[in-house]
Order: C-alpha cells, then sequence, then structure tokens
C-alpha cells in the first residue's frame, strides 16, 4: 500500500511540476491557442471554403493594413500566402505556389521576394504561422476575407477604385482552391493574379499611401 | 440526488464549459477528453491535434517536444488522480454513447448482438485504441503526414456537421470528407449496437488515460470477501468488466453503476 502511495504521489508531483513548469516558462499556451485553437486547419475540417475571389476593400476585421503591405503595395500587388506545420492542405499547396511564382523556400521559414509574374512585379511574403512574428500571424485575421479562421490561405492586396479615393483592395483563397488537381489550381491562380495585376496598373496613378 | 444524476449533471456541465468558444472563450488549454477544437464553438484544443502536430513530418520538422508533452500532461494530470473518470464523467462523447447505449443494452437481446460481446475474440479488440494511437496519432503524422484528425468521426460529429449547418454553402467536402462520413457511420453503428463501443475499442485517448488506472488515487475497490458473486454489477457495467474480478481494470470509466446496483454494497470508491 505505501508503495502505490508513494508512486501516487511522485506521479502527480512529476505531472503537476511539469505542466506549471509549461505554464511559466514556455509560450505552448500561447502557441496552442493561436495555432490550433483560433486558425483551423481546414483538413481537420474535412472541408473545403467555396471560392470566391472578389476583391473588396474593407479588411475583415476593420483593421487598417499592415505596413509591410503597405511598404509593397508601392512596388505592386502583394501575395499573402498562410500556411502551417502539420496541415495536408498546406503541403498540397507548397509546391505549387513554389512552381507558380518560380521561387525556392524553405517550408518552416518565413520567405519574402520580389517576383516577376509575366513581367510585373509581384511581392511575394509566405508566412508559417508556426515559425512567424506575431505581427505576420495577427495579418492572416485581417485578411480572413470569409472568417474562415483556416488554413491554407491565399490573399492577393492590389489597388482599387473606391468612391473618389485609390485604396488597397484584396481578396482571399482558402485551401486547395476547391480544385482536386494542380491544372485548375493553377488556373485560378493565374485568373486571380492577372486580375489583381490589371487593377494595379488600371489604379497606380491615382494612389497616394499617405492618403490610407 | 441519485448518484447517476450528479454524474449526468457532470457531464452536461463539462459540455456546456467545453463549448464557451460559442461566446468569445477561446484558451490554449487542451481539452482532457476528446473533443474537436473545428468545433465553431469550441474552447480548447484536442490533445491529438497537438500530438499530431509535435511529431508532423518529423523527417523535416523534427519533434516539437514542448507540444508533444503538454497534451500529455494534461490528460496525465486528470490521469493520476481520477484514472479514466474523465471518460464517465467529463467527456462529451461519453454523454452521447450514455444515451447510445440505452439502445445498445435493448439490442442485447438478440442473439448475434449479444454473440457479438460476448465473443471470444472481445478482449482484445480492446487492444486497437492501443494501435489507433501509436499508428494513426503518431506513426502515420511523422511519417507520412497523414493525421487521424483528417479522417476523426468525433470531429466529423462536432465540426464538420455544426460547421455545415452553422455556414450553409460556404464550405464543400474536402476528399477526407467521404472517408470521414463512411467512418462517422460505421461509429453510428458502433455505438448503437455495443454499449460504449467507442470508449472500448477505438477510442485514442482513451487508450492514454487507461493506463492511470493503474496508478489512479480515485478508483473502485471491490470487497471480494463480502462479494456473493451475483454479478449484477457486471451486467450493468457499461464496459463489460468482470466486476468482482477486477483489480483497478484498465477500462474502468468509474462510472459508479456498480456501486449502484451491488447489494451487498462491496463496491466502493476508494482514494488511496
Amino acid at each position: 500500500m505505501k508503495k502505490m502511495i508513494v508512486i501516487q504521489i511522485s506521479a502527480l508531483l512529476l505531472i503537476s511540476g511539469g505542466l506549471g513548469g509549461m505554464f511559466l516558462f514556455t509560450d505552448v499556451y500561447e502557441e496552442v491557442q493561436s495555432n490550433i485553437v483560433l486558425i483551423l486547419c481546414l483538413s481537420c475540417m474535412k472541408l473545403e471554403v467555396n471560392t470566391i475571389k472578389e476583391f473588396t476593400f474593407e479588411t475583415a476585421n476593420d483593421e487598417p493594413h499592415p505596413d509591410f503591405v503597405l511598404d509593397n503595395l508601392t512596388k505592386g500587388p502583394v501575395f499573402l500566402h498562410y500556411s502551417e506545420k502539420a496541415c495536408p492542405g498546406c503541403d498540397i499547396m507548397y509546391p505549387i505556389i513554389k512552381q507558380f511564382f518560380n521561387v525556392e523556400f524553405e517550408k518552416n521559414e518565413m520567405f519574402y521576394e520580389m517576383v516577376n509574374y509575366e513581367n510585373s512585379s509581384v511581392s511575394y511574403i509566405y508566412t508559417n504561422i508556426d515559425y512567424c512574428s506575431e505581427e505576420m500571424r495577427d495579418s492572416l485575421s485581417i485578411y480572413d476575407k470569409d472568417h474562415v479562421h483556416g488554413l491554407p490561405m491565399f490573399s492577393v492586396v492590389t489597388l482599387g477604385y473606391d468612391r473618389g479615393i485609390i485604396r488597397p483592395y484584396y481578396t482571399s483563397v482558402y485551401g486547395t482552391l476547391g480544385f482536386d488537381n494542380d491544372e485548375e489550381r493553377i488556373s485560378l491562380l493565374t485568373e486571380l493574379m492577372r486580375e489583381s495585376i490589371d487593377m494595379y496598373n488600371q489604379n497606380l496613378e491615382g494612389y497616394n499611401p499617405d492618403q490610407q | 440526488m441519485k448518484f447517476q444524476i450528479k454524474r449526468l449533471l457532470s457531464q452536461i456541465l463539462i459540455f456546456f464549459s467545453a463549448n464557451l468558444g460559442a461566446f468569445g472563450l477561446k484558451t490554449g488549454f487542451c481539452y482532457p477528453f476528446f473533443y474537436c477544437h473545428s468545433c465553431p464553438a469550441s474552447t480548447s484544443a484536442c490533445p491529438l491535434k497537438a500530438i499530431e502536430n509535435s511529431v508532423y513530418n518529423v523527417k523535416d520538422n523534427g519533434i516539437a517536444w514542448k507540444l508533444l508533452f503538454y497534451p500529455i500532461l494534461i490528460l496525465g494530470f486528470f490521469g493520476a488522480l481520477t484514472g479514466r473518470a474523465i471518460c464517465g464523467w467529463a467527456c462529451p462523447i461519453g454523454l452521447l454513447q450514455r444515451g447510445t447505449g440505452k439502445i445498445a443494452r435493448k439490442l442485447k437481446k438478440y442473439p448475434v448482438i449479444r454473440k457479438l460481446g460476448q465473443h471470444k475474440i472481445e478482449p482484445r479488440l480492446r487492444y486497437i485504441k492501443y494501435f489507433v494511437f501509436i499508428i494513426l496519432v503518431v506513426i502515420t503524422s511523422a511519417l507520412i503526414g497523414f493525421m487521424f484528425t483528417d479522417i476523426c468521426p468525433i470531429g466529423f460529429l462536432t465540426g464538420t456537421i455544426p460547421t455545415l449547418i452553422l455556414y450553409p454553402g460556404k464550405f464543400m467536402p474536402n476528399p477526407f470528407f467521404w472517408v470521414a462520413l463512411v467512418i462517422f457511420i460505421l461509429f453510428l453503428v458502433l455505438i448503437f449496437t455495443v454499449e460504449r463501443g467507442w470508449c472500448r475499442y477505438f477510442c485514442p485517448i482513451g487508450a492514454l488515460l487507461a493506463p492511470f488506472n493503474k496508478i489512479s488515487i480515485l478508483h473502485i475497490s471491490v470487497d471480494t470477501e463480502k462479494c456473493i458473486h451475483c454479478n449484477a454489477c457486471s451486467e450493468v457495467c457499461p464496459m463489460s468488466i468482470d466486476v468482482p474480478n477486477m483489480k483497478r481494470d484498465l477500462e474502468c470509466i468509474l462510472c459508479g453503476k456498480c456501486i449502484n446496483v451491488c447489494p451487498k454494497s462491496c463496491i466502493t470508491f476508494e482514494r488511496k
């Protein structure tokens, strides 16, 4: 009996100590909250989002566009690629996007490059929410147009005309874009990029970043 | 208040507390039971998803140790205190099976169903849940990037179905959906035909909690000297345990039904 009590107390002390230590000395609570509870992996939901690629100027949570987007918007449309570590949908889209923009980078690192897409400059920004700054992670909710809170997510920020002012316009598409083959996914991305570049070129002249 | 009513109230209360996300409460805890974080109202994370995230594609990503130990320690904390009482007193899927168990019990009058439950292979089927945990939660996530949560019937029930109902037209099925749907239908058949069938054979969280029954502070004890072997306890046990001969059984969910029916009061909760 005494042996059992010793085992029970030891186990409880070890577990409580370990758990307390994790709460005190690691960011595991925040990591679970921000990466699992608040942002879902779409494949966990066994669902895809119906793709609606209409551009809109109001951000998803009414927050202003982040500085890193506005800074890059003066050079061309901004393509934001959000991903996470454990997400089969992200794994499907990762090589497609790399091929689409002809870029090379590691899945678990943040990545930024000015790419040339059909003779236009596009800022490509890759964010893996497991390995990124808070600002980058927070930008996901700004561009979560359909309030899906799911990954992968792709947002394109460009310029558009809104009641007399040229403003940043954006759209977001999700998951594996609603298709089960790479050709259709690439075709949708192509359509999206061409439209955003057209909008950008039409509105660039009247765009004043200080007016935002 | 009757003991089983208290248990029902505990299950209902914990079900609501697991869904406080509907009021904006989204925490960084892992549930110590089976519930899906993709439920629109979820408060916390599924412990299995945290484990899967920690080992996912281990060759490229390595192991995220803190994410691996975090859910295990949360489950371990409750396990060391109460063993699998979490399954009997807290788990929302346990609550669901409490309802379906009544139908499963009625179906036992059919010889085919009764024979299924008494087949000599039945006790061995209980090891499946350990394989589900080791193979589908850990090994496939680590080596081939396939996660149990992608086809999880509990995720389908608590995450996928409510999402489709709450946001009609916004989502469409992905390739995992159809596999998960088939598994979900099999899950329903199982819980309607075998009382606590999911807990007995497949629940990977039950598999994680079960070993703690061997050392938990709270457990069920049988006074074998007073026992008259009427077997009323085994008859009523939702986990089909041979109660008079059990000693800290891995399958016991501490529901206390055996305590209620024992005519000699020789089964008790013990705290040591």
